[in-house]
């Protein structure tokens, strides 16, 4: 048919444009990784070069086996999916709670759970840190997550809730008639339409523990250092060890797009006629 | 649109709904915050533990009569207006884009990640050296377009400063709309889309009339919550010009972090993040108030 | 009469066989807190030394995110008000009058004096060390001293010697900027004080009352900063350069000269071999001369509940042969004169431009106000000057007025 023209009129439409907008986006990434490819020599070097004199895996063999970073990816790993599973299970119940009830205090509610992402969390650190010893879960990977966490669950509850006021109530009503329970009609119904949304929510959340450093750095220590401090601890107070740290900033972005890669497949439309006429 | 037979806003169902999530926020960050707000009428200074004499409206009387309050708050509305903007039409247009089918789809949706899985320090440092007046890339880019002649020292001039280090945050931050509102696209149904096709509707028309609507919801609200994020962020600006040069990257919680933690002021630093927030709660406010009209109609 | 002067005797016999009679020694743990810029360096052979030697004592070291200094002490600052403080730690002059004001440390007089390795440290380092109080809280552990980078091939194809005094100074650096080289990588930002106080400080202006408006204290403020707006022989990122990108300039042979101290020289050494080297700063034409002495020193705190064993670690490091392995972790110079003579990791004429800068070696005033001046006074209105936005008269202005108003 008019395939040919169909695929150029794509070509132009969409996929360029996306290849400019991506070649912004991993522009700078791509920098870090040729940076992280060349021996330590050839960042004095002036003009600039863009190809690297030498390819060298030598900052990453330092980086591995030298510091302790892959056990810090691995514990940002950890905290991070704990985030994910404690802000989901505090979120999910508090967006279905504002968006399918209408009761006394639901806009002062949702409106102070923004409240604390309003203060900038530089100045309630101190507190929480004091907050967290009497509560004896410095240094532990409970006492980031739970840092995490509430931080997190005011973002996710509102973004859920705006997800699943998307979902017309029709469908309650209508898994209602059928006689299903509350909890039967937001496990069949809505859980399987708001996937779309879990999915983001649980995408934010992880993505945002996964990159957060100050917590990290106040709440935890030697036991449980996250890959952000890990990074830190590159950039010293007469030297930045640009070898690591540009190695160490490549490796840290991949699990994250990894992820995302493996999960994206789930971002269907949920919705479709044959739900709602049934 | 209520059900006679499961009557709303009675019992206590919905707080048991609620309750996870406020035992955590209550049991974490409830004190820090009333703290906060707590040392804003006072004159704290961290390393006086003992003295901490109340002061009233003392500190934030002493916001409004200080010029750099002022100007940090101009450089916030900036930085949030631009910011934000940009943040939102690139990401709107990469997820629109990402949303259609191509062979590569899975591949691009991965890659839109990046900036936003970098931690701050990364990206300063980054973003930082790509300015750099000699090893820059951005000022070899430029020259060997013959944009430019000779090299721009972006972050040492009070005129360029701001919008490289707003730029770096757009890079950061458009990857959030782009996902969120990717998510948001499922939900528009596809058979209204297929009908404003089959009736001959323009891409454009189908944007304006079908999608926008139906995502207004979710667009409002990752607006809401991204503006309050950026409102609130200083770590790229801390790592990459410290506030400088002079005062021309002073945003309104750099400020408050730098009395707080570089001059110890806590309690002055406490009033001009309270002071944000205020802000920022005008904003909620007036969202909630209209979201609720439109959801009651 | 008699009965109480048995009584006392009795008593002062029964508390001196006390002392007499062995402690049971039961094992102690002592937390230390540190920052080492390369994070490969770890001080595990140090510490395994020290336990051989003090088989009752173990110590646990955390290595803190230096962070710029914010996040080092925002986590002391922190960890002492929630009661969680380390035994002890580094930690610099700057912040001393402030943990003074928060009573965190253990005033270490008496351990000091009866330290037999105090002589090893010289008394110009002892006297910079001293609390304003009087008492010692703080054991020095390793020190730098800002000294000036020069490429002495541009110097000798110039036919410059490196320069003495400010005038000198100002010469080579007009002679030496040329084809995009500029003759000085000044620091304008976070942490330029050093360059700036050399040219001022040792210029005439001081931190007494008033030091900062005097003829002389404006005259040298209005020549450093003349050097950027007039002479323009420093490259236009100056106003917001850290010490990366001085080091960075200078290491691809964009300027100079830098100031900076010896932690980078080995950098610069694998940079440039034998092209630079390194002299005392400039001086005041009457001679007079300052500059910055980068202090690192131990504490023990307050709340610690080790104290004694805490000093014997902070002590350890402090002593010769211990202080040279400690500085290789840290690329620091040895506070013991026996150390210093010893430096395996710094070429000799980096280490010899140290030690003749330390006659005229100082440190910012112990004022709980120095650390809001390094941070933002200072940055921001050397910027500022630099740009053109303020006089450089009003920058004085308004240092006099954050430390006096």
């Amino acid at each position: 048919m008019t395939g040919r023209r169909t695929l150029l009129l794509r070509f132009v439409a969409v996929e360029l444009p996306l290849l400019a907008i991506l070649a912004f986006a991993i522009g700078p990434y791509v920098w870090m990784v040729l940076t992280s490819l060349r021996p330590d020599s050839d960042l004095a070097a002036f003009p600039l070069s863009y190809a690297p004199s030498a390819v060298t895996l030598e900052h990453y063999r330092a980086l591995l086996a030298h510091t302790s970073f892959a056990g810090n990816l691995l514990n940002s790993l950890i905290v991070a999916c704990g985030a994910v599973i404690v802000g989901l299970c505090a979120s999910v119940p508090a967006a279905y709670g504002f968006s399918r009830f209408r009761f006394r205090g639901r806009r002062l509610l949702m409106t102070q759970f923004l409240v604390i992402n309003m203060f900038p969390v530089v100045l309630l650190i101190i507190p929480l840190f004091v907050v967290m010893r009497s509560l004896g879960l410095l240094d532990t990977f409970i006492g980031v997550v739970a840092g995490h966490s509430t931080f997190s669950i005011p973002f996710a509850v509102w973004m859920l809730t705006s997800y699943l006021n998307a979902i017309p109530r029709d469908l309650d009503e209508a898994a209602a008639l059928d006689g299903a329970t509350r909890l039967q009609t937001i496990r069949l119904v809505l859980l399987p339409l708001v996937a779309p949304g879990l999915l983001t929510t649980a995408i934010y959340i992880f993505v945002t523990s996964w990159n957060e450093y100050l917590f990290a750095m106040m709440l935890s220590g030697d036991h449980v250092r996250t890959v952000t401090v890990a990074l830190q601890l590159f950039v010293g107070e007469f030297t930045v060890q640009w070898g690591l740290l540009t190695a160490g900033g490549t490796l840290v972005a991949l699990p994250v797009t990894l992820l995302f890669l493996i999960v994206q497949r789930r971002l269907v439309s949920g919705l479709t006629s044959g739900a709602v006429k049934a | 649109m209520t059900d006679p037979a499961r009557p709303l806003g009675r019992g206590l169902i919905p707080f048991a709904f609620l309750a996870p999530a406020l035992a955590i926020e209550s049991a974490i960050v409830l004190y820090p915050v009333l703290r906060t707000t707590w040392m804003s009428f006072h004159d704290v200074s961290l390393f006086r533990p003992g003295s901490a004499p109340f002061v009233g409206f003392g500190n934030f009387a002493r916001a409004f009569a200080d010029p750099v309050f002022w100007l940090s708050l101009e450089h916030s509305l900036i930085w949030i207006g631009v910011v934000v903007a940009l943040q939102f039409l690139l990401g709107f247009a990469t997820a629109l884009l990402l949303n259609q089918s191509f062979w590569w789809r899975g591949l691009a949706r991965a890659l839109v990640m990046i900036p936003w899985a970098l931690p701050s320090v990364i990206i300063g440092l980054m973003w930082t050296w790509m300015y750099d007046y000699n090893f820059g890339v951005v000022n070899d880019l430029l020259m060997r377009l013959g944009v430019l002649r000779e090299p721009v020292a972006w972050l040492a001039r009070a005129d360029t400063t701001l919008p490289a280090v707003m730029l770096a945050l757009v890079w950061q931050g458009f990857p959030f709309f782009a996902v969120t509102i990717l998510a948001g696209l499922q939900t528009v149904p596809k058979e209204h889309l297929e009908a404003a096709v089959i009736d001959g509707a323009s891409a454009l028309q189908r944007l304006r009339h079908i999608i926008i609507p139906a995502i207004a919801d979710v667009l409002a609200t990752v607006l809401l919550l991204r503006t309050i994020w950026v409102a609130n962020s200083l770590d790229v600006v801390l790592v990459m010009t410290g506030g400088g040069p002079g005062y021309a990257t002073y945003t309104l919680p750099f400020y408050a972090f730098l009395k707080a933690y570089s001059a110890m002021e806590f309690g002055y630093g406490a009033a001009l993040s309270l002071l944000l927030t205020a802000l920022l709660l005008l904003v909620v406010i007036a969202y909630v108030r209209r979201t609720a009209q439109t959801l009651a109609s | 009469m008699k009965r109480r002067a048995f009584l006392k005797l009795t008593a002062g016999a029964a508390i001196a066989g006390a002392v007499a009679r062995p402690a049971i020694a039961k094992p102690v743990t002592v937390r230390w807190w540190h920052h080492f810029d390369n994070p490969q360096a770890s001080a595990a052979g140090l510490i395994a030394r020290f336990e051989a030697a003090n088989p009752d004592i173990k110590i646990v070291a955390e290595s803190i995110p230096w962070g710029g200094g914010n996040d080092y002490y925002a986590r002391l600052f922190a960890a002492v008000i929630a009661g969680n403080a380390p035994d002890c730690a580094m930690v610099k002059l700057n912040n001393l009058s402030r943990l003074m004001e928060m009573q965190a440390l253990e005033p270490l007089d008496e351990r000091i004096a009866a330290w037999p390795e105090r002589g090893d440290i010289s008394d110009a380092i002892w006297s910079i060390n001293k609390a304003p109080d009087g008492r010692r809280y703080y054991l020095p552990l390793q020190y730098v001293v800002i000294y000036l980078y020069y490429r002495a091939d541009l110097f000798a194809a110039a036919g410059l010697p490196p320069p003495v005094r400010f005038e000198d100074f100002e010469a080579a650096a007009r002679a030496l900027t040329r084809g995009g080289v500029f003759g000085f990588g000044m620091r304008g930002g976070a942490g330029g004080y050093d360059n700036w106080g050399p040219f001022v400080l040792g210029g005439g202006a001081s931190f007494e009352a008033g030091g900062m408006i005097s003829e002389a204290a404006l005259k040298a403020n209005r020549f450093y900063v003349g050097l950027g707006t007039q002479a323009k022989v420093i490259p236009p990122s100056a106003p917001t350069d850290g010490f990366q990108q001085i080091i960075a300039n200078f290491k691809a042979g964009r300027t100079a000269m830098a100031i900076h101290h010896v932690g980078s020289s080995n950098d610069l050494v694998a940079a440039l071999g034998d092209r630079v080297s390194a002299a005392p700063v400039p001086r005041a034409p009457d001679g007079k001369g300052w500059t910055l002495f980068g202090d690192e020193s131990s504490a023990v705190l307050a709340g610690s509940q080790q104290k004694e064993a805490a000093f014997q670690w902070i002590a350890f490091l402090s002593t010769g042969a211990n202080n040279v392995d400690f500085n290789k972790l840290t690329g620091q110079l040895s506070v013991t004169t026996s150390g210093a003579a010893l430096d395996p990791i710094h070429q000799p004429r980096f280490v010899a431009a140290s030690a003749a800068s330390l006659a005229s070696a100082a440190v910012l005033p112990n004022s709980s106000k120095t650390p809001d001046f390094v941070a933002s006074v200072w940055p921001t209105n050397m910027q500022q000057a630099l740009l053109g936005q303020i006089e450089p008269d009003a920058m004085m202005r308004a240092f006099e007025a954050h430390f006096r108003g």
